[in-house]
């Protein structure tokens, strides 16, 4: 197991080294100037050129990819052209709020997901079935704005139950973590439905219930355990692209996390913020992808790593 | 001079949001202000409304422009212009201290000045706002000498400007000096002389000011706290606003208006700007290189209609280059909507069987700034112009509009100019005289007219108001008949206002000031 995760993880190199040419490249190829951005609308030629040069802008951009991945490999992602603060400072403060609202979401989605999908596949064909599929559909296909902006208006508008926007207390996780799981909690559903549809018709599970095990058992243990795999596929690539920051999510409650922090760089230019969130958001992508592999050996035991 | 009355349709562009009586203001709590954009950085580097919003309430100028629209001292306590424009001395109030117990003098001054006018330092503002000053003496330690290189009037004007708010020299040193591009260290955490103090800023969250007790003003700030919160989307923002979570919302989407106007716990304050919306013509390049053609768009488009429309009444259809808001305005020609005349017009000019055009714009930048593009296309092809919108996201905008004038292949573009120092120069100058063709400065239609480019350069050495004033008008009555714009409108800020809030005053040079608001409880 040791020696197959060590070779994962060195091949997550080459990966990020690919993404990190990409990246580079494909901002500087779209048309923006950072420093005539920063300089403001009243700025002349000549202040416009004075900052260009003092970013390194100038330069050629081989030349600007080979101080980066120097910097990059000793840990200096940059400083931010736009307030000039450090990137790695920036992302080490937004990182753990995107963070907080990822895992509360996904723990959302499969409290609601997991158990929506394994009633709905033992209820195969029945009204109950209809309802959660009905219901798994309109959770893809509502728009993050829609969603969030009506649980402010009912719960903290009307109710004052809970705080409109913010990240400060549990209490502010509560209307994000469920506008963004939403769409994660259908899809779970869906696939734990299908996979469990299949388990369900194993012989095992018909050995099991013939031998008269009890249905609770047959469903939690036999059955369950066996639909986990894809479900798990599906669970890390969600956090995954939770983890990534959820840009409307955190527009809608004015949580400044990394999606934000993102969307505002690509608008400013501000390449070393780019860079440095789209390194970030690849190595959380591919780390995932080493657990996700990991779990399924814990789940199943025929499956082993040498 | 120095204290100049401003016409009375500028008073009327102020919208202070009346102060009650003081018998019914209270002192102490925390005002929560929710805007759609953080400030980048609160130093001599700062370029824009949100930096500058912040920045008025911790470091002070050394004039102000009131909320009627009059220059009034400061942190100066009087000033005199020489006859020839070209030597202005300032006295300085005596005892002012900045936050970290410093003195504010006469040495304090000439650092700043020195510094934002230095071309070394690299300050966006600098060629705009100190370009003509040439030397800055201390006479005695309450006491300054400007020099300039040539006369220039408006510098009473620029110095009122925020970014060219004081800063404590010590504290500037202190905090690891403001380096360029982006004024840092230091300007994550200013120290001026401002009613209040800066606390806390949280990047893409918050900003957080505490009150100055020590604050040196008659008038007292009665808050505790004032915290800007970035909220960028504007739904939310009236959302948090209803909820109670924030006092006040700036920037409120047009269509909200009539749904909050029913809302008894909050009001909608429309307060005039002083920022322009117009269309520019590339006019070196076919077919605007015609003046006719120019006309007929200004005829064909129903400018009022949009204003209704589109923009809910939220703004003020132009009748000059420039907005009531800023000295030198005056009423000029304008041009009614009138298809016939646009269409006789086109023919004249040899275009009798229709135009097709490209006009680039903005999405997102100004109020309602794409439908407002589309509409113009929609009534622009009755009058036989066919016109295809390129929508770009701001960066990209900029770059392809800011070219030089022989790579540069926008025929037409969509912009806003904020006149922010309140002074007629600011908005005529960089705009339309011919030195400032893109890139040296804003003029991106590469409009020249040597009566207009003699005026604006006379106006700038004049010191006789009235005789200005007459200048400004010959200038702006010849842009409207050469009509390098689409002149369109100034924008109105919708604010959102709880109604514990008081004396809160939106500024027509686009800033919300808190200095000595209050919260009834």
């Amino acid at each position: 197991m040791l020696p197959y995760l060590a070779k994962r993880i060195m091949l997550a190199f080459p990966v990020l080294l690919g993404v990190s040419v990409v990246v580079f490249v494909m901002i500087r190829l779209i048309p923006g100037d950072p420093a005539e951005l920063m300089a403001g609308q009243a700025a002349t030629e000549e202040v416009v050129r004075g900052i260009r040069e003092s970013l390194g802008l100038d330069r050629p951009v081989i030349v600007q990819y080979a101080v980066f991945l120097r910097n990059t490999l000793r840990a200096d992602l940059g400083k931010s052209l736009f307030n000039g603060a450090p990137v790695t400072e920036e992302l080490a403060q937004r990182l753990p709020r995107t963070a907080r609202l990822a895992l509360a979401s996904i723990v959302v989605a499969i409290l609601i997901g997991v158990p929506a999908g394994i009633l709905s596949a033992t209820r195969h064909l029945s009204w109950v079935d209809s309802a959660v599929m009905v219901l798994a559909l309109a959770g893809v296909s509502m728009p993050i704005f829609w969603l969030g902006l009506n649980l402010i208006l009912v719960f903290a508008v009307r109710l004052h139950w809970l705080p409109a926007i913010g990240h400060e207390t549990w209490k502010h996780l509560i209307l994000p973590s469920f506008t963004l799981g939403a769409a994660s909690a259908a899809i779970i559903a869906r696939m734990t439905r299908s996979a469990m549809l299949e388990v369900l018709r194993q012989d095992y599970v018909r050995t099991a219930r013939a031998k008269g095990v009890a249905e609770q058992t047959v469903i939690g243990r036999h059955a369950l355990r066996n639909a986990l795999i894809p479900v798990v596929t599906v669970v890390g690539l969600q956090l995954g692209t939770l983890l990534s920051g959820a840009v409307l999510t955190e527009s809608v409650f004015a949580w400044p996390g990394v999606g934000r922090l993102l969307v505002d760089a690509v608008l400013a230019r501000d390449y070393p913020i780019i860079q440095g969130t789209v390194l970030l958001i690849a190595t959380t992508f591919v780390l995932l992808n080493v657990v996700v592999d990991m779990a399924y050996a814990v789940l199943d035991p025929r499956i082993r790593y040498e | 001079m120095h204290k100049r009355v401003f016409p009375i349709l500028l008073a009327l562009s102020v919208a202070a949001i009346m102060v009650l009586p003081s018998f019914a203001q209270q002192t102490g709590g925390t005002l929560i202000i929710g805007r759609g954009a953080d400030s980048v950085t609160l130093s001599f580097y700062a370029s824009a409304a949100p930096d500058a919003e912040v920045m008025g309430h911790v470091v002070e100028t050394l004039f102000r422009l009131t909320p009627d629209g009059k220059i009034e001292p400061l942190l100066a306590e009087s000033q005199r212009l020489s006859a020839d424009a070209k030597t202005m001395t300032i006295r300085l109030r005596r005892g002012i201290r900045f936050h970290d117990g410093t003195a504010f003098d006469a040495a304090a001054l000439k650092w700043n000045l020195d510094f934002f006018r230095n071309p070394a330092n690299a300050v966006p503002f600098r060629a705009i706002l100190l370009g003509e000053l040439s030397d800055v003496t201390v006479v005695d330690s309450n006491t300054v000498q400007l020099s300039l290189a040539r006369p220039f009037v408006p510098l009473l004007s620029h110095l009122t400007h925020n970014f060219l708010g004081i800063h404590s020299p010590a504290a500037v040193e202190r905090g690891g000096g403001m380096r360029p591009p982006t004024g840092e260290p230091y300007g994550r955490a200013p120290v001026g002389t401002g009613p209040f103090k800066f606390k806390e800023w949280v990047r893409g969250d918050r900003i957080v000011l505490e009150r100055n007790p020590d604050y040196w003003g008659s008038e007292k700030p009665r808050l505790d706290q004032i915290v800007f919160r970035t909220i960028p989307d504007s739904g939310a923002r009236v959302l948090a606003l209803e909820a109670g979570q924030i006092h006040v919302a700036r920037a409120i989407p047009p269509r909200e208006t009539s749904r909050l106007a029913v809302n008894r716990a909050l009001r909608v304050d429309r307060a005039p700007s002083v920022r322009t919306i117009f269309f520019g013509f590339n006019v070196t390049k076919k077919p605007f290189d015609d003046v006719r053609v120019r006309q007929a768009v200004n005829y064909a488009v129903n400018k009022r209609a949009i204003a209704q429309t589109i923009l809910g009444g939220a703004v003020r259809v132009s009748d000059a280059p420039i907005s009531p808001g800023v000295w030198g305005y005056a009423q000029t020609m304008t041009y009614p909507y009138d298809l016939q005349k646009a269409k006789q017009l086109l023919a004249e000019a040899g275009y009798s069987s229709g135009i097709s055009v490209t006009i680039h714009h903005p999405t997102g930048r100004y109020l309602e700034d794409a439908p407002i593009a589309a509409a113009i296309q929609a009534q622009l092809r009755e009058a036989g112009i066919n016109m295809r919108l390129a929508t770009l996201e701001w960066a990209t905008y900029l770059a392809f509009t800011g070219r030089p004038v022989d790579q540069n292949e926008v025929q037409a573009y969509m912009l806003g100019w904020g006149t922010v120092t309140g002074d007629a120069d600011y908005g005529l100058f960089s705009l339309f005289h011919s030195s400032q063709w893109t890139p040296a400065g804003f003029n991106r239609g590469f409009y020249k007219n040597p009566q207009v480019d003699a005026l604006l350069e006379q106006a700038r050495g004049e010191t006789d108001a009235t005789k200005r004033a007459a200048m400004y008008k010959q200038a702006m009555d010849i842009i409207m008949k050469d009509a390098p714009w689409l002149f369109l409108h100034s924008e109105s800020q919708l604010t959102g206002v709880r109604r514990e809030v008081q004396g809160l005053i939106v500024h027509v040079t686009e800033r919300m000031m808190a200095h000595f608001a209050s919260l009834n409880r």
